[in-house]
């Protein structure tokens, strides 16, 4: 049986929703218009005023908000509220670049918070379970988002924290921890730790992970899935628009719903920034409708992704995006072919190697180079080098047939590539050194 | 047939990555008999034959080692001009192929090891014994 945290908004009618959807835009454009100078200024210059926004069919008359414009009106220039209404703030990373820093009221934590129970009960969660989170707690927002929806829902809630991989077992195992919450490689580590402390599944009582703020793979998740012996549930969110659980993933596993009673989306096209028809890849836009302290609208996410309206099997009509191809910031362009970290990743698993890679992109005589270390496969290890190198010419001739460019693989020694706690580092661009 | 067990180890190629091994075995206790280290850019294959095959796989793979275990054979020949070659004539004529070979680390004054890694085990060894070569035991290398 279905669980949901709100089945009047989770399962509402097109026209209900659509209806919810125009009364928040209205307002919150009027909000904005009335409290935010940066985007008055950028609707002023585009000649729209807030009564020219009377539903959602008129969200395209809006101007966009890109991660420049959040950097440029750094630290308070976005902020909607008095800082007196303002209880938090999160920030992004700051990894490519400037942080991001965002506001929110008490409403605003309740709001997302909520969308987090969400994920939680459609991962099967409720007050009997035990919640792990083992995303990082501070700034990041993952932390947060989970520890309020698990309390929310009214698991009991494990503050773990990333880390400490081994104390995460013991509680695990010692609490009877039912569901974990973390990125999906950190997820995936975990699973290799237990194996390493001569564990096996049965051994924890996990049935559910939640996990996001990174891209994974489906054979990522087939691996995950197997070694910690549970269902494994995406989540989305970015830290502009509140944090995990703008979208989350019900039972079918096929794309995540977005909570679009607070989030509406749109595909664009990443060159004219026209709205895209549904079904078509583009880049994710989001408009917070009920954000009170840090609203952005028409939010350039930078994810490339599909959006559907298919009926689901879990009774939800909230609308799905699929699991985004990739950030456009993590994309390369090598030798002139857009290449995704993750497509590397799932030649990876399907030829029987571990996800831990590292991607090394430079510059030799006006060429780009791929070279990409990959750990060997203990089982597959022969003592004959030409055993080994044939290994490597494999790799690369299935990696040649996934990206039609050739790389360099290098084999390199179980676990000697760096495991993350948080979000993992894959890519190392040499180019841009040289620039 | 007397085959007898060599380790393989893999290593990156990077400095102290084979002094990260050979400390491993220093501190079981371990005594190797043979020794060969194969080298290509990125990574290497350390193999040697150890006085305690299993101590030494249990505490290589406890320290996280891609490890593994082949049959090879190990001759024992007078140390005179044109030995080896005669060895290598024997194992030819049968068509056994060589994939690599490598020699005992510390032999008698009179004779000298070889560790010989053949496509064929059984036919190699066959082949030794018409032609009247000594191939080493387990028991042998252990009471070297």
């Amino acid at each position: 049986m279905e669980k949901y945290w709100n089945k009047e908004i989770e399962c509402a009618s097109r026209e209900d929703m659509k209806k919810l959807q125009d009364e928040r835009l209205v307002a919150q454009v009027r909000h904005v218009y009335e409290n935010v100078k940066y985007y008055r200024d950028l609707m002023d210059e585009k000649g729209v005023k807030p009564e020219d926004i009377k539903g959602t069919e008129d969200l395209h008359k809006l101007p966009f908000l890109s991660k420049a414009d959040l950097r440029e009106a750094y630290p308070y220039g976005l902020l909607a509220k008095p800082l007196g209404e303002c209880v938090r703030i999160h920030s992004t990373s700051g990894t490519t670049g400037k942080r991001v820093v965002a506001f929110y009221t008490q409403k605003d934590v309740d709001m997302w918070e909520d969308c987090c129970a969400r994920a939680i009960t459609a991962a099967g969660g409720d007050e009997n379970d035990v919640c792990q989170v083992a995303y990082g707690y501070g700034l990041f927002t993952g932390g947060a988002g989970l520890h309020g929806g698990s309390h929310k829902v009214g698991c009991l809630t494990l503050p773990m924290s990333s880390g400490n991989t081994e104390r995460q077992i013991q509680f695990m195992r010692d609490l009877g921890a039912t569901i974990l919450c973390c990125t999906p490689s950190y997820a995936a580590y975990i699973g290799e730790t237990l194996q390493e402390m001569g564990l096996t599944p049965d051994d924890i009582k996990l049935k559910a992970g939640i996990f996001g703020a990174e891209p994974w793979t489906e054979e990522m998740r087939r691996t995950i899935e197997k070694s910690l012996g549970i269902k494994a549930y995406d989540i989305y969110g970015l830290t502009e628009s509140s944090g995990p659980g703008v979208a989350f993933e019900c039972s079918e596993q096929s794309g995540m719903h977005i909570n679009e009673d607070n989030f509406i989306p749109e595909i664009i096209d990443p060159e004219t920034g026209e709205v895209l028809p549904e079904g078509q890849v583009g880049e994710l836009v989001f408009t917070s409708i009920t954000k009170e302290a840090f609203p952005l609208l028409r939010y350039r996410t930078r994810d490339l992704c599909v959006l559907s309206r298919k009926k689901c099997s879990c009774g939800r009509t909230l609308i799905k995006m699929a699991k985004p191809m990739g950030r456009s910031d993590d994309m390369m362009i090598i030798r002139g072919v857009n290449v995704f970290p993750s497509q590397i990743e799932t030649v990876l698993i399907e030829q029987g190697y571990s996800p831990n890679y590292l991607i090394e992109v430079d510059r030799v005589n006006n060429t780009d180079t791929l070279d990409i270390s990959v750990e060997m496969n203990p089982d597959q290890f022969s003592d004959k080098v030409k055993d080994m190198q044939k290994q490597e010419r494999d790799l690369a001739v299935a990696i040649k047939t996934m990206l039609g460019i050739n790389p360099k693989v290098h084999l390199v020694s179980p676990k000697s590539i760096t495991r993350s706690e948080g979000k993992a580092v894959r890519v190392i661009d040499k180019r841009k050194l040289h620039d | 047939m007397s085959n007898v067990k060599q380790i393989s180890v893999f290593v990156d190629n990077r400095p102290n990555q084979a002094a990260g091994v050979m400390r491993i075995i220093k501190e079981s206790g371990v005594n190797l008999r043979a020794l060969s280290l194969a080298d290509t850019a990125d990574f290497g294959i350390i193999r040697f034959i150890a006085n305690d095959t299993e101590k030494a796989v249990e505490i290589l793979r406890e320290a996280s080692y891609a490890v593994n275990v082949t049959e090879v054979l190990a001759i024992s020949i007078p140390d005179t001009p044109g030995q080896l070659s005669r060895v290598l004539d024997v194992l030819g004529q049968d068509n056994v192929n060589v994939e690599y070979m490598y020699s005992f680390l510390g032999t008698s004054d009179r004779a000298v090891s070889f560790v010989i890694r053949v496509d064929d085990n059984a036919l190699a060894s066959e082949a030794l014994n018409r032609g009247g070569i000594i191939q080493l035991t387990e028991n042998d290398i252990a009471e070297m």
